[in-house]
């Protein structure tokens, strides 16, 4: 009995040593996948964020209407809005950007932190994130600085639902210090509001390692200004591995957050649309 | 007394095996990878291992989540060519099959076992050297590894591919495993 217990002892002490460890983890709680592939979800800004030390370049173009015809190349002939941008990445919670848009010759700086990560274990089962943007009109025609000034805050509540699915709501106020009151065409009184408030909703669907589905939907809540509707963005996200391109169709072709919100007028349900492309390309230093 | 001697024996037993394994989780493993014109490294310091010198076993194996190339972009791109949620883990599971004297210097060191890597095992031999220092077992290894072997489509850069040859190298100091 002694021996066969020594025996016993014996192999068991020999498979144990030469028993694999066991994996662990290093970090159970690391973050969830990023939940969208670029900084933007189309028009407004998505949860994503730079890495440190990361610079983005981003350019984004969005055309004229697809309903103005052949004629017009459905729309590719028409006045296009483009926006360049730089943003960097100071810490892996925090950038800072700045961009350059065509219409109304609008330079905007922002900021953007990350305050929550959604993590794989469920122990933060939220990505939260808050923007920041001041944009500053320079188009000639004698505005003081202040009045230049536009501004965009959005808190974006993000989650990563499963390896395919990502749904951000972003609560969102735009303000601009200076707003016109104007007639139409058919002599109607146009009257632009200062703040808008609105909660974009956004959601990426994931086809395969190259490709997703992006909507965004950013709708106004209460006053806003005149003859203005609620932007509607649909688009396709590649993602070749250095750059990410986003092809889409928007009613909007306001290309910051507070233009999107508030200046937005047309509708996508009328057929009156835009595509459009972004290009993110990401460099590290 | 027949339970007394029994412990001594099992006592006894365990020191050498215990005795003489030597553990890390902050060893260094690095690859290097090049497109056109251009490479880049990915380090990481959480490489866990583990030599025991009776059955000359040895195990090591990385989180590849922990791969750092300086570029967030390109970390993510890399744990989606990886598939790290699917096989978060490149490991090595074998024997050392050349002579090692742990009273002696640097020594050439010679493997033999299993190496896995995004879902696929296979054989493979690494060199390298293992030398007995005052607070272990210095190891250091180094070997070409081929992305196809491992059924891992090289990345893109748009149209330029990422050389499916990698350079990987490993460093770390195994310290005698605690409790002995």
């Amino acid at each position: 009995m002694r021996i066969a217990l020594l025996l016993f002892a014996s192999i068991l002490l020999v498979s144990q040593a030469a028993a694999q460890m066991d994996r662990q983890r290093a970090d159970p709680n690391r973050p969830v996948d990023e939940l969208f592939w670029s900084t933007a979800v189309i028009g407004t800004s998505s949860v994503t964020n730079l890495s440190a030390g990361d610079l983005n370049y981003s350019i984004k173009h969005a055309f004229g209407l697809v309903s103005s015809g052949i004629e017009n190349l459905y729309g590719v002939d028409g006045s296009a809005n483009i926006r360049f941008g730089l943003d960097y990445g100071v810490r892996d919670w925090l950038s800072v950007g700045m961009g350059r848009s065509r219409f109304d010759k609008v330079y905007d700086f922002r900021v953007k932190a990350n305050v929550l990560r959604q993590t794989v274990s469920g122990s933060s089962p939220l990505e939260v994130a808050v923007l920041g943007d001041v944009g500053i009109t320079t188009i000639k025609n004698g505005f003081s600085f202040t009045d230049r000034l536009s501004y965009a805050g959005m808190l974006m509540l993000g989650r990563r639902f499963s390896d395919r699915l990502a749904v951000q709501v972003s609560p969102t106020v735009a303000h601009f210090n200076t707003v016109f009151i104007a007639r139409d065409g058919d002599g109607n009184v146009v009257e632009e509001e200062n703040t808008h408030i609105g909660v974009a909703v956004a959601a990426n669907w994931r086809l395969n390692e190259l490709f997703a589905v992006v909507i965004e939907y950013v709708p106004v809540l209460g006053g806003r200004s005149d003859n203005t509707t609620d932007a509607v963005s649909v688009g396709v996200d590649i993602e070749t591995g250095g750059h990410v391109f986003q092809l889409f169709f928007s009613t909007s072709d306001w290309l910051t957050e507070q233009h999107m919100l508030a200046r937005n007028d047309d509708d996508f349900f009328a057929g009156d649309f835009r595509w459009g492309f972004n290009i993110h390309r990401t460099f590290a230093f | 007394m027949r339970y007394l001697s029994l412990t001594l024996v099992l006592a006894f037993l365990a020191m050498p095996v215990s005795g003489q394994a030597f553990m890390t989780d902050s060893g260094t493993a690095e690859f290097e990878s090049s497109v056109p014109l251009h490479s880049f490294v990915g380090t990481s310091e959480v490489l866990v291992g583990r030599i025991a010198l009776p059955d000359s076993t040895v195990d090591f194996y990385l989180d590849l989540e922990t791969l750092d190339t300086g570029n967030g972009k390109r970390d993510k791109d890399m744990k989606k060519t990886l598939d790290t949620d699917e096989h978060p883990f490149a490991e090595f599971f074998g024997k050392l099959v050349s002579p090692f004297d742990p009273d002696g210097g640097q020594q050439e060191a010679r493997v033999v076992g299993s190496f896995s890597l995004h879902g696929v095992t296979r054989e493979v031999e690494v060199s390298g050297t293992l030398e007995p220092t005052a607070n272990g077992l210095q190891l250091n290894a180094a070997w070409e590894l081929s992305l196809e072997d491992y059924d891992i489509v090289p990345p893109k850069l748009l149209i330029i591919k990422v050389d499916p040859i990698q350079q990987v190298r490993i460093s770390a100091l195994l310290t005698p495993e605690s409790g002995t």
